[in-house]
């Protein structure tokens, strides 16, 4: 079994023309370890998810998942990203995107266990309709249901609990608990301090920097964000 | 994952969504399209057909074609590496729908795999579409060139198939090794200068013009041709290998905006083209000005101050995009002066696209009617406001033009002469980019829209073609000079451009009254148009009907109450009339609350525009 950590990031930065979105950066995130990355808006939370699941290209520095360099074929097996506007094809039904998800990561397709996601998730009875259908709140039910179906190490998640209504929060912290529980790394950005309490670790971000990195209580993520 | 694993994965996918794709296509709809595509490409065949001619060229103009033909070809395929590099450093030539950046490329698939097949998919409708252009381009030159006809046909294809080939293949290589922007517009750049020397006769054969040599073999065989279709060969080769490499960033930036820039362009909205090919190009103003603001200073004209402030952040590329077009509007008026006199078409249309530029603070107040409909004042009044900083602008890019043909090469243009017609045709240029972001894309549905294809066409057609059209008018004054110069009329050459530059400035002044009266027009149209509607006039029968019908029943109604307290030998009864509410005093326009005039010019597209700024 590999020894790496689930993230190692390295002098990471990102930059746009003149704005520095990430000044260089240097965070681990050990196998199985559960982290809430907090920050105001802009602080690059974000960015920093978006580059560990491979979607946008660092302007410097490494950034490796379980010892490989992102976007590797390996990385990417590795690796779950949720991201926080749910992206979904308007021709497939729930049922084929879980099936189609499942097979590219290697798995059987839709079974059991995808099944149960969507029944925990409130969208049982409508495994076969067309998510273009659906509102904010069931796409993003969707998208779970999508980041939680194939095998991972890493789950990023961005902002899960917009559009989602109270039993689906609830579900969701369930569901993130389990995905801890089972050995798998959580990186999740989040606005919501109650978050913090939940998770040994704590990561907060202000304008690109890395600001704190521990064991936070909510008054404390309040005084990090400006909350 | 294997790579054969990879590849029935995504093809399963792919069947499937085709299945369902095929299934939702009503065969009328496909009809349909084959029915415009059909009409359209015989308009276009038509119309090339009856520019280009039929009579045989001249043994002169035979030797002409052979010698710098293969150069005039060649710049077509030096400007598809071209572009074809510029699409590619961006992250095309694939536009890919977003889903399958997140999920398939995501995944671990082999990218290639997930990537190859839709680029195989644009490569064959891209070729089969340049083969067609190819083919009839060559049975154009039959008519006025010697040679065998099927060989123009076939040389005519293959030469379109190659520059397809050169230029999808380039985009594909420069995707996949993360070529530079800049590196990208230089090496292009410099590929396009060249052939553009060549031609001029000022360098030696450019690569270009080895692949020109192939369109022009039926009328001498060639193989060097070949060598470009081994390059194109051997760069569509290379693209579809190194493909995988493609920057996911980049291709769902491109996935994003490339479905808005086709939506955009289905419905005829250019400036909403224009914004996203900037989003696409990551062209974004400058944080600091080039000329700082003066603090302190209270602004007496603030919508001028605010259109100065916004041409202040241009940022250099575009600077250089608007100098390069009045360069080339420059050289085309001096070729116009020349002799040339189709290049007034190319002089205007690329004022008009610097000028599109210079109408950008107009266009933001166009793009955001949230913000001008809380104004409280007319949004015509506004609009009005910005067109001096456009007209500047515009007329400084026109001045370049002028200076630019003063270029001393055959007969000199007379500087006075080419600084007004610079100075005319840049205004012009002004005055159809005001009224291309103005009048914005046309209604989803009104009369015209719904009627039928061909009468909706040309009002599109005409809609499309007259800002340019305006620009083009812009260089009118430059031909009557020329015509003077040649003696063709009596008055020296600078008073005919000043006698035919008089008429064209007083279409100043009209875009003027449109612009600030454009809202009213426009309601005033739509007033008329609903008045003139069979199915209004339907509508308002119907509702005065029911309202004579309901008079009729009141007054039944009331006499057989009067009749009844009658019958009782009553006094008859006071009818009791329900209080009739005041009427509402109109609020003086002065008494209004400031930005309380609702505006009626909200579109959806710039609505959601709004809604994202």
């Amino acid at each position: 079994m590999s020894t790496a950590p689930a993230l190692e990031a390295t002098g990471l930065t990102k930059t746009y023309d003149e704005l520095v979105a990430l000044h260089p950066l240097d965070l681990t995130v050990g196998v199985g370890e559960s982290i809430a990355l907090i920050g105001h808006n802009g602080s690059g939370k974000s960015t920093f998810l978006r580059m560990a699941a491979g979607l946008l290209d660092s302007t410097g520095g490494d950034l490796e998942i379980a010892g490989f360099e992102v976007g590797d074929v390996e990385a990417r097996a590795t690796t779950s990203f949720l991201p926080d506007d749910p992206v979904l094809y308007d021709d497939l039904s729930l049922r084929e995107h879980a099936d189609y998800i499942s097979r590219l990561h290697g798995g059987e397709g839709f079974d059991d266990y995808a099944e149960s996601l969507c029944d925990r998730l409130g969208l049982g009875d409508r495994i076969d309709d067309l998510p273009a259908r659906f509102s904010r709140g069931l796409r993003q039910k969707t998208s779970i249901v999508l980041a939680l179906v194939r095998p991972f190490s890493l789950l990023l998640v961005d902002e899960p609990f917009v559009g989602l209504d109270q039993p689906g929060k609830v579900v969701l912290l369930e569901l993130l608990d389990e995905v801890h529980s089972d050995g798998a790394a959580t990186l999740v950005a989040t606005h919501d301090p109650a978050y913090v309490d939940r998770v040994s670790r704590s990561i907060a971000l202000r304008d690109g920097a890395v600001v704190f990195d521990g064991k936070a209580s909510v008054d404390q993520v309040l005084g990090l964000v400006g909350g | 994952m294997t790579l054969a694993e990879s590849a029935a994965v995504v093809g399963d996918l792919r069947k499937a969504r085709r299945k369902q794709r095929v299934s939702s296509i009503h065969w009328v709809d496909a009809l349909y399209q084959v029915y415009i595509t059909g009409l359209l490409s015989i308009v276009a065949v038509v119309f090339a057909s009856s520019l280009v001619g039929d009579q045989k060229v001249s043994a002169a103009t035979l030797v002409d074609v052979q010698q710098h033909g293969a150069a005039v070809v060649g710049l077509v395929a030096s400007l598809a590496v071209f572009l074809g590099l510029r699409s590619g450093s961006r992250g095309g030539p694939l536009a890919l729908e977003q889903p399958d950046v997140r999920h398939v490329l995501l995944s671990p698939v082999d990218r290639g795999v997930a990537l190859r097949y839709p680029a195989w998919r644009q490569l064959r409708f891209l070729a089969f579409v340049s083969a067609a252009v190819g083919a009839t381009a060559g049975q154009l030159a039959l008519r006025r060139l010697p040679g065998n006809g099927a060989e123009w046909l076939l040389f005519g294809a293959f030469f379109g198939v190659v520059v397809v080939g050169l230029g999808f293949g380039s985009a594909l290589v420069a995707a996949g090794t993360g070529l530079r922007s800049w590196l990208a517009t230089v090496g292009g750049g410099l590929l396009v200068v060249w052939s553009v020397a060549d031609l001029a006769g000022r360098a030696p054969a450019a690569p270009g013009s080895f692949v020109g040599r192939l369109a022009l073999w039926p009328l001498e065989a060639d193989p060097l041709a070949l060598v470009g279709v081994a390059v194109a060969a051997l760069a569509v080769g290379a693209g579809m290998r190194l493909v995988a490499g493609t920057s996911l960033e980049a291709a769902e930036r491109r996935t994003a905006l490339v479905g808005q820039l086709r939506f955009a362009v289905t419905l005829q909205d250019l400036r909403t083209v224009l914004v996203l090919r900037r989003q696409l190009a990551q062209e974004r103003p400058r944080a600091q000005p080039w000329i700082p603001a003066i603090k302190g200073r209270k602004a007496k004209f603030p919508v001028w101050q605010r259109g100065l402030r916004s041409v202040a952040r241009w940022p250099a590329s575009r600077i250089i995009r608007v100098l390069v077009l009045a360069g080339i509007a420059g050289l085309a008026l001096r070729g116009a002066w020349g002799g040339t006199t189709p290049l007034v078409l190319l002089a205007g249309l690329a004022l008009w696209i610097a000028a599109l530029d210079a109408a950008e603070p107009l266009g933001q107040e166009v793009d955001h009617p949230g913000r001008t409909d809380a104004f409280p004042f007319d949004r015509g009044q506004l609009f009005f406001q910005h067109l001096p900083v456009v007209a500047a602008v515009s007329l400084i890019t026109g001045l370049v033009a002028g200076v630019v043909a003063l270029v001393p090469v055959g007969s000199p243009v007379p500087p006075g002469v080419a600084l007004l017609a610079g100075s005319v045709a840049g205004l012009l240029a002004g005055c159809g980019a005001v009224v291309s972001v103005v009048q914005g894309a046309p209604e989803a549905v009104d009369l015209l829209a719904i009627s039928t294809p061909e009468i909706a066409g040309s009002r599109t057609v005409f809609r499309t073609a007259w800002p340019p059209g305006l620009a083009v008018l812009g260089t009118l004054p430059l031909l009557a000079a020329r015509a003077a110069e040649r003696g063709v009329s009596d008055p020296p050459p600078i008073v005919a451009e000043l006698t035919a530059a008089f008429p064209l400035l007083v279409v100043l002044v009209l875009l003027g009254g449109w612009v600030r009266f454009h809202d009213d027009i426009h309601l005033w149209i739509k007033q008329a148009g609903e008045q003139m509607s069979p199915t209004k006039a339907v509508e308002r029968a119907a509702e005065a009907r029911e309202a004579a019908e309901a008079r009729e029943a009141e007054a039944v109604a009331e006499s057989r109450r009067v009749g009844d307290d009658d019958a009782k030998d009553r006094p008859p009864a006071r009818v009791k009339q329900p209080p009739r509410p005041a009427p509402k005093a109109k609020p003086k326009p002065a008494d209004a609350a400031p930005g309380f005039r609702g505006g009626t010019s909200a579109k959806p597209v710039g609505r959601k525009r709004d809604q994202n700024s």
